[in-house]
């Protein structure tokens, strides 16, 4: 075997007396130490804070959902595929408003094959009427991990340099059945740099612990739905970008956003290109954004041109990614007792009342624990600060 | 039971309203507080669960005009309201400033905090927020007020803007993200009746009005290198800044890219037809 270093199991004695964490208090409750833990693990997402390093931005992200037989599994309310399926809706959601100008693809796996629900696209409401759709399915079958990675990688490996690979598989069965060896595969995917992560559902399985080190992912197995959604809430981040990673120039077009109302008089309703595959969708519509290269109109961005495919975005979408580039540094906690000084928040204005007061490094004001939280996850900037702060004038719009 | 919160940001910067003085003697502060109290009255009597925060913005900070800080107990509406803000306008006036740059995002930062915290307490909210804006835009906080719009968005936080002087591109911007409304007052003495016209009704009252027609906004980007407005350019895909023409350095993160050279088209070798 070779040498690796392994979490200790239970057998080896890694976990020992966890029954220890919880401790009860006088009158035999044990309210106080799970609000405490709740507490910890409320703070300890924010902190998760990689420094100054490269992350990648542009994402091209592939998602292996598993609808073997034991997706069936009532674990997880009411079953574990609607379980998934559901958190994979908010997945979607919060991917696209963290990474605006990234795309995800959707691969199912079952009956020992592999196929596209969705293709890579930027576009979330395409995924999450698929996702919906797919609540019907029947689940049967072993999964195959090398015939959805295998799928997987023929389309990422043409994607550009610049940007970041990955492949997150929701892992539920414990089995995986293969045309050939999966080792072999797991090489190839390192060398064209796709980083795998693996989620799994029932238990650890070390196929995947290999294949997430070797690719340079992470490997986690879910305790319960709270758990799963933490995962996911993960992943969603941008991860740092590999040191192989190209960087370069991307060419891209900001359009106008033509409004024209009936009473204009040159004004004719036109096609949009984006509707040319499905007949569902509006037909003619007036207003929407002409690409500067080629004077096809779409309907909404970010899209990638299908005349002339040169990447349309507007600002605001490049300004969404900013608060990862430079990201805030954590409050100083400190005990109620100790602080001095008006007991009121500086933010929502209401009495402090929690056992700790956060203060900024910077201008020294205090917050309440949930205007803390809102700030780091929500705001990405500390209200005090900015009002006597010089933020360099890089992006000026008018 | 639906409550429905709204926030005026006022802003009161001591240059633009000193000037407007001279200019225009009719209209000064006095005259759109009182036009802002209107409204927030009328707010408040529309529906007994309706609620009302008014914050002024001033160079160096900003102030909770109502409700007052040293309110614990629950909104007292009506006429307390219009006699606490006006205290609040007297000791906010009465600090003077040299800086003419406008700096309305910051409370808006702290409204959101305000209305966020109120959510939390577990009844459905819809807010929104008013912006009444004197001064001209300052252009270094963009940042910050990018991330105030993209918090609002993710809250459904819509907010609406009432411009009194100059146009302001971050506001149109704003209104547009979020789904709310931005008009410029042609005669600021009839502020009153645009603010009850325009600003009063709900969101989803809007759709059955009709209300001033929405703005054309420029959402093209500006170029780091000559600050021109450009329809394509290229994007450093390690820090995301923007550059008109492809140049080998980032200036930002001073990244070395590769240049793309053209590919190389090989010429096809004809076969030679074998001379019969």
């Amino acid at each position: 075997m070779d040498e690796e270093p392994e979490r200790t199991k239970r057998w080896e004695g890694g976990y020992e007396r966890t029954w220890e964490v919880l401790k009860e208090d006088e009158s035999g409750s044990l309210k106080a130490t799970v609000e405490d833990i709740l507490f910890k693990d409320k703070r300890k997402r924010v902190f998760e804070n990689y420094g100054q390093v490269r992350l990648g931005m542009m994402r091209h992200l592939f998602v292996v959902i598993d609808t073997s037989r034991t997706m069936e599994d009532q674990d997880l309310k009411p079953n574990r595929l609607t379980s998934t399926l559901k958190l994979m809706e908010y997945f979607v959601d919060e991917y696209f408003d963290q990474n605006p100008i990234s795309q995800i693809g959707i691969i199912i796996t079952k009956n020992k094959r592999a196929e596209k629900l969705t293709d890579l696209a930027g576009n979330p409401q395409k995924h999450i009427s698929a996702l919906k759709k797919a609540v019907d399915t029947t689940c049967a079958g072993e999964p195959s991990l090398y015939n959805s990675l295998n799928l997987a990688m023929h389309t990422l490996k043409h994607m550009p340099g610049h940007t970041s690979r990955e492949v997150l598989v929701i892992f539920s069965s414990l089995t995986t059945c293969d045309p050939s060896n999966i080792y072999d595969l797991i090489k190839t995917l390192k060398g064209l740099k796709i980083r795998v992560s693996v989620i799994g559902l029932s238990a650890e399985v070390r196929v995947c612990t290999i294949l997430t080190r070797e690719t340079g992912g992470t490997y986690h197995v879910i305790l319960d739905e709270t758990h799963f959604r933490e995962l996911l809430t993960f992943h969603v981040k941008p991860p740092p970008a590999s040191s192989s990673s190209e960087c370069s120039l991307i060419r891209m077009g900001f359009p106008q956003h033509a409004i024209a109302s009936v009473s204009d008089q040159d004004s004719k309703p036109s096609f949009s290109m984006s509707h040319l595959d499905n007949s569902s969708g509006p037909g003619l519509t007036l207003g929407g954004y002409y690409c500067p290269q080629c004077r096809a109109k779409y309907t909404e961005l970010p899209v990638e041109c299908k005349v002339c495919g040169l990447t349309l975005v507007s600002a605001p979408h490049l300004a969404r990614s900013f608060h990862h580039l430079f990201p805030m540094d954590a409050f100083q906690e400190m005990p109620l007792e100790e602080f001095e000084g008006e007991r009121f928040c500086e933010a929502c204005q209401g009495e402090l009342k929690d056992k700790s007061v956060f203060i900024c490094s910077v201008c020294s004001s205090a917050f309440c624990v949930e205007c803390d939280l809102f700030i780091h996850d929500t705001l990405h900037c500390c209200p005090s600060c900015i009002h006597s702060q010089m933020v360099p004038s890089t992006w000026l719009t008018d | 039971d639906e409550v429905s919160l709204l926030v005026v940001v006022v802003d009161v910067n001591p240059i633009w309203w000193g000037q407007q003085a001279q200019r225009e003697p009719e209209f000064t502060l006095s005259k759109c507080l009182d036009s802002v109290m209107v409204m927030g009255n009328s707010h408040l009597v529309m529906n007994r669960t309706n609620k009302l925060a008014i914050i002024a913005s001033h160079c160096q900070e900003s102030h909770f005009l109502y409700p007052s800080k040293h309110w614990k107990a629950g909104d007292a509406a009506g006429d307390d309201a219009v006699s606490s803000s006006r205290d609040g306008k007297y000791e906010v006036l009465a600090v003077t400033n040299d800086q003419i740059s406008e700096e309305v995002r910051n409370l808006m930062a702290r409204n959101i905090h305000r209305v966020s915290k109120e959510l939390e307490a577990g009844q459905e909210m819809k807010s929104r927020i008013l912006v009444i804006k004197a001064a001209e835009d300052c252009a270094l906080q963009y940042m910050n007020f990018m991330n105030v719009i993209f918090a609002a968005q993710k809250n459904s936080i819509v907010i609406d803007a009432c411009v009194l002087a100059t146009d302001s591109g971050l506001l149109q911007q704003a209104c547009d993200i979020t789904g709310g409304l931005y008009l410029k007052i042609p005669q600021k003495s009839a502020l009153a009746q645009y603010l009850l016209w325009v600003f009063l009704p709900d969101a989803n009252q809007r759709s059955q009005l009709v209300l001033p027609p929405p703005v054309h906004v420029d959402y093209r980007a500006a170029c780091f290198c000559h600050r021109n407005l450009i329809e394509i350019g290229y994007v450093c895909s390690v820090c995301l800044s923007i550059f008109c023409n492809f140049s080998p350095i980032c200036t930002t993160c001073e990244t070395a890219f590769k240049i793309p050279l053209p590919q190389m088209v090989k010429p096809k070798k004809k076969k030679l037809k074998p001379a019969t």
